[in-house]
């Protein structure tokens, strides 16, 4: 079986999704519930970490995809960060640097999301 | 050539005639080569030689077209001159080969030299890089507003030579990373391919597959509207919805049926037989359409909206997609094969249960009746029908023979008829008015069953001391009797079916004696309604008029004989339903 984890932290008003291992047809199905749960807890601002993800195939992206419209509509976004070569890669021939942000580290992309719900 | 000789011509690339520019220009030149040489950055070239031939000639406007296909020129870089020009594609044909001053040069019939005259420009110099025009260099006025010299046309063509081979050096570099990119595009593509084959073997549901199926679309191709169909009791049904408006009509769909390659809403226009369906795909922005093919069969389609970049789908992506979706089919279909197999499997194996109850409530071996001679056969269909004969010792000179026929197949009829068979036992001992006992089991019947099953049966009492026999006819199959005499007669007194009311008017009884050589023949319509290969039924006729020819044999004899012509008559064809005989001879 394909290794694949994901990390949930919540901080700073960015909820901060890590993945570790091999994001394919297989393990998407995970990658959506992680979404689906923080839709579902209104939580819109989401910052997805790729420092451990290994590989990303297209289903992988599609989960990206499928959520980022309703994100934005609730004024929210996805923003990756700490992806590597090989990952950014594939978000670059898709053309998915034209559609998220991303950045080198966390820290740079925390103070880039809009909306920042009062603690 | 000397070694030294060609290493000099390759480190220049053109060799720069050294005669006619002056050695105070030497060096800029070298320098200018080894920076534009050292580049592999098309822009920067680009700017480098515009910026060092303005300043060289002090000239205030310049630009630089590239050759594209062709005759084909397009405005690439530009300095001094509106940057809005920068993309204008001009069509140059036999483009010149040496300098032209173009306040020599008439308008007339080239678009290209009133381009260059609008933009101010008096000079225009090829680039040439081993013979072929890469693109040209354009220059305005000089500021001091004196024409150009021919050293200022040498300096011109030398540094447009040397741009030359490094744009070409630059263009072939660029060719290489697109046709990369490409390469890694299809890689990607087939990495996709085959990530999502590993999981669909995996045999998942088919909303798991779908599921699957657009996040691949999502993510490989952008496409941020779709719908996905499945067909479903031959319609097609909408899966996967991912749209601002309804999904299309059905009658949309059905223009779409006889789609076999992907195409796009463009194209469909044009093509009578999709007119219509193209026409609403188009409305609700949908601009492609996929199918998803099993042997030639439109099993499901996808409709693909517009994509992320807001760029047409390229044929590429149209393969790729028709790819992905006959990938998805093939696994639902393949699930859905698997199911009819565990299913099929699970009927195979009720059957056999059936089969074992079926020959388990038949007598294993016929009683001994002395002055008699009785043998049944039962041979079940594959489907496994509901007869069932049975032969009882009721007291020393009493004997009950039963036939019957439960309505319907497999385990129901095998179980009703287990019912028939529990009541006929715990009746038989006590019971000796036959009427009152079929009343008695036709209302238990009635209790026990729905409105579609129902017994044919029929029973009696041979008493061997008086050799009469008692019986009741419950709309079974008209027993015979074949008399020694060669007449035969029909037991038919009786009543109703058994379970299908409950008993209003009772059962009749018949009474018949049996001389030596008299034969009662019982069967049931698995006998009479035997089909051969044209679909004609064995018919009673026929089994009458065969009895009579062999109503002299001893009882097993006869069973075996009916039984081969039977066989004889259906030969080739599959039973498809029980056949069972009992036959009953006084000796």
């Amino acid at each position: 079986m394909t290794d694949f984890k994901i990390n949930h932290r919540e901080g700073d008003g960015v909820s901060v999704i890590e993945l570790k291992g091999y994001l394919d047809a297989h393990t998407a199905p995970q990658l959506e519930n992680a979404f689906q749960t923080l839709l579902n807890s209104e939580k819109y601002n989401i910052l997805v970490n790729c420092r451990d993800l290994s590989y990303i195939s297209s289903a992988g992206l599609g989960v990206f995809m499928a959520y980022i419209e309703d994100v934005r509509k609730n004024h929210g976004d996805i923003k990756l960060t700490n992806l590597s070569a090989r990952v950014y890669n594939v978000f670059d021939l898709l053309g998915f640097p034209l559609l998220y942000e991303i950045f080198k580290e966390e820290r740079e992309a925390i103070g880039r999301f809009k909306v920042r719900p009062r603690s | 050539m000397s070694i030294k000789k060609r290493q000099q011509r390759r480190d220049t690339h053109k060799p720069v005639r050294p005669t006619t520019v002056s050695s105070a220009e030497i060096l800029p030149l070298f320098e200018f080569s080894q920076i534009v040489n050292s580049s592999l950055d098309l822009p920067f070239i680009l700017n480098t030689l515009l910026l060092t031939t303005m300043g060289k000639l002090m000239v205030s406007r310049g630009l630089v077209m590239l050759r594209r296909d062709g005759d084909i020129f397009e405005v690439v870089s530009a300095k001094g001159v509106s940057s809005s020009v920068a993309g204008t594609r001009l069509t140059i044909a036999e483009p010149p080969r040496g300098n032209i001053l173009l306040h020599r040069m008439t308008t007339k019939g080239s678009d290209w030299i009133s381009f260059l005259k609008e933009l101010q420009q008096a000079v225009l110099h090829p680039m040439i890089s081993q013979q072929r025009i890469v693109g040209f260099i354009s220059l305005g006025q000089k500021i001091s507003g004196s024409g150009f010299e021919k050293k200022d046309l040498e300096l011109l063509e030398s540094l447009s030579n040397i741009s030359a081979a490094s744009i070409e050096k630059a263009n072939i570099v660029e060719e290489l990373k697109a046709a990369n990119r490409e390469v890694d595009r299809k890689l990607q593509q087939l990495n996709t391919l085959f990530d999502l084959g590993k999981e669909f073997n995996l045999g998942l549901d088919d909303e798991r597959v779908v599921r699957l199926l657009t996040f691949s679309l999502l993510g490989q191709i952008g496409v941020m509207r779709y719908v996905v169909y499945l067909r479903q009791n031959d319609e097609l049904r909408p899966v996967a919805v991912r749209l601002d408006d309804r999904p299309p009509l059905s009658e949309a769909l059905t223009s779409l049926d006889s789609l076999r390659r992907p195409a796009l809403v463009s194209d469909l226009h044009g093509d009578d037989q999709f007119k219509f369906g193209a026409a609403s795909l188009h409305a609700i922005g949908i601009e492609a359409a996929v199918p998803m093919m099993i042997q030639n069969e439109l099993r499901g389609l996808i409709l693909l909206g517009k994509k992320l970049t807001e760029q047409p789908y390229s044929q590429a992506d149209l393969e790729f997609i028709y790819s992905l979706g006959n990938l998805a089919i093939i696994s639902i279909e393949n699930v859905r094969l698997f199911r009819e197999a565990l299913e099929k499997q699970r009927l195979d194996d009720e059957l056999k249960i059936a089969r074992e109850i079926q020959q388990g409530l038949l007598p294993q071996t016929m009683p001994v009746i002395a002055g008699f001679e009785v043998a049944g056969i039962n041979v079940p269909s594959s489907q496994v029908g509901g007869d069932y004969f049975d032969v009882v010792k009721k007291s020393d000179q009493e004997y009950i023979i039963a036939i019957g026929d439960v309505s319907g197949k497999g385990m129901g009829a095998a179980l009703l008829m287990s019912n028939l068979q529990a009541s006929l036992r715990a009746l038989a001992p006590f019971e000796s008015q036959l009427p009152a006992a079929t009343s008695r089991m036709n209302d238990l019947t009635c209790a026990n069953t729905g409105l579609d099953k129902f017994i044919t049966f029929f029973w009696g009492i041979l008493n061997v001391e008086t050799s009469t026999f008692r019986y009741v006819n419950a709309g079974h199959n008209l027993p015979f009797l074949l008399r020694s005499d060669g007449s035969v007669e029909r037991l038919d007194r009786g009543g109703l079916i058994l379970g299908v009311m409950k008993t209003l008017t009772p059962y009749e009884e018949g009474e018949v004696s049996l001389n030596v050589g008299d034969t009662i023949f019982l069967f049931t319509d698995g006998v009479s309604e035997a089909m051969d290969e044209n679909g004609n039924d064995f018919t009673e006729e026929r089994l009458e008029r065969l009895l009579l020819e062999i109503r002299n044999a001893s009882a097993q004899e006869l069973l075996t004989k009916v039984k081969c012509d039977i066989e004889a008559h259906a030969r080739g064809v599959l039973q498809s339903d029980d056949l069972t005989m009992l036959v009953v001879r006084r000796t």
